[in-house]
């Protein structure tokens, strides 16, 4: 680069440096750590994400850095296994490779590594391990029967070369039992349980697959009924648990509602998540125009802050001769109340924000 | 008219305000005083589009018109107050406390009401 041009950009960081430093905003440290992307010092940007989010944790924007720098980084560290394999190559070189790649989501790179290792290393179960895991991952995302059966492949393999290694047997089992092969997987939990009779886990799995129907053992059949079907026969174990959370974040959000439509002056309440609401007050239907009101306002504020680049609006507030209408978004659930003129808008809006806030987490728990 | 462009100009000198201006409903702009990253035309337009939206779907419902939108972003806050045939619209940087320049805008709303009723 040349001299001056480099001059230039040292220069631009000082003040983008300094901008952070005096007026802290999520835009700055975007700017910043962007420019540190841009001249590959991803340390340097993800370092700055991570400073960024600890001011502004509910930044979008500083998430997408912190992604995009730790992206940059298994990159670069990608470029540097690929040359230790070149001078001398081992299996845990190989493993590591694989395990970027495999975050990276590039497939056809992990393909060609898994074919290197397994030529180099063929007593090594590892590269059929990797493979078929994401085989897996794809046919899990599209429910295509060939991805479902190199998968199943690539897994027998691994537990051939060696019996003992038990995620191979874990992800093999999984899957059987989720096509409908469940005597099948019982076999591999049967022999997991034998490796490590203490493992809690493969008891919750015996117990799950013992209460699922066998639908034979013909793999090809299952997998195209799982592929002209569009759905798996059986859900995961982690699938059929958290029945009570979701119940518990409904819980939580009437109660929340009930708190809010507690307040002094507040006429209607409602938590809304895309098309099913949850509403408290005088709301009679769900042909209420209130809902609609809502849905309508919401988006629209959402549109004009987004347009504006002034990120996502968060809280509305609309006066006029019907009182007032708060609104508060997070993510893709939104609350709201009705409340006349003598109402605590400041108490409304906070409810509401705990009440959106609270039910985002119990959905991504 | 230059008292309407001076009502806006002062409220752009209250803390925290990016930048203010009159818009009339179909979303041409009367009057503007904004900062140089703001472009009044992209302003005029989102924030018609704003208040026709829900101004629409508030008399839709049978709840009449609104008077008054108050909106909080990560970035930045907005408030849009409806005149007779035109709207203020006020932006703030996300850290300014819309509160405390509500004396200002109430002011700068009379000062414009005032002036449209003179012309």
């Amino acid at each position: 680069m040349h001299l001056i041009q480099r001059m230039k950009i040292w220069k631009e960081l000082r003040r983008l440096a300094h901008r952070a430093k005096e007026q802290p905003s999520p835009s700055t440290f975007v700017d910043l750590g962007q420019v540190y992307i841009n001249l590959s010092l991803h340390d340097k940007a993800v370092r700055m994400a991570e400073d960024g989010l600890a001011l502004f944790p509910k930044s979008v924007e500083l998430r997408q850095l912190l992604d995009c720098a730790r992206r940059g980084l298994r990159n670069r560290r990608a470029i540097e296994i690929r040359a230790k394999l070149a001078r001398s190559s081992s299996p845990k070189l190989f493993r590591e490779l694989a395990l970027i790649q495999m975050d990276l989501g590039d497939s056809n790179a992990l393909r060609a590594t898994c074919q290197q290792w397994s030529l180099r290393f063929p007593d090594d179960a590892g590269s059929w391990l990797m493979l078929g895991q994401a085989r897996l991952t794809s046919f899990y995302r599209d429910l295509a029967a060939r991805e479902g059966r190199e998968a199943v492949q690539c897994l027998e393999r691994a537990v051939v070369m060696d019996p003992a290694e038990a995620q191979t047997r874990r992800l093999l089992s999984e899957v059987l039992y989720r096509i409908g092969a469940v005597c099948e997987a019982q076999k591999h939990l049967q022999v997991l349980r034998e490796i490590d009779p203490s493992d809690q886990e493969v008891d919750q799995l015996l117990n799950h697959v013992a209460t699922l129907t066998d639908a034979g053992d013909d793999l090809n059949v299952l997998l195209d009924e799982v592929e002209s079907h569009g759905s798996l026969r059986n859900s995961s174990l982690q699938a059929a648990l958290p029945v009570p959370c979701a119940r518990r974040s409904i819980t939580e959000v009437r109660a929340g509602l009930t708190r809010v439509s507690g307040i002094v002056g507040v006429q209607k309440a409602a938590f809304i998540r895309g098309s099913k609401a949850i509403v408290k007050g005088e709301i009679k239907s769900a042909r209420d125009p209130f809902l609609r009101i809502v849905r309508v306002t919401a988006k629209a504020a959402h549109r004009f802050a987004r347009r504006l680049e002034i990120g996502s609006a968060s809280k509305t507030v609309v006066e006029g001769e019907h009182g007032r209408i708060c609104i508060c978004v997070f993510g893709e659930v939104l609350a709201a109340a009705l409340c006349d003129d003598a109402c605590d808008v400041e108490q409304v809006l906070s409810e509401l924000q705990d009440l959106v806030a609270g039910a985002l987490h119990a959905v991504k728990e | 008219m230059s008292q309407i462009h001076d009502a806006v100009t002062e409220l752009r000198n209250a803390p925290g305000v990016k930048g203010a201006a009159v818009v009339t409903n179909d979303g041409l702009v009367a009057a503007s005083s904004l900062s140089p990253d703001l472009n009044p035309d992209v302003i005029s337009g989102l924030s018609s589009y704003l208040m026709m939206t829900t101004n629409r779907s508030l008399t839709e419902g049978g709840y009449g018109a609104c008077s008054k939108v108050q909106l909080n972003a990560t970035h930045g806050k907005a408030v849009f107050v409806q005149l007779d045939e035109s709207f203020l619209v006020v932006l703030f940087d996300q850290f300014a406390e819309v509160a405390q320049a509500e004396h200002e805008v109430d002011e700068t709303v009379m000062r414009i009401r005032r002036a449209a009723k003179l012309t």
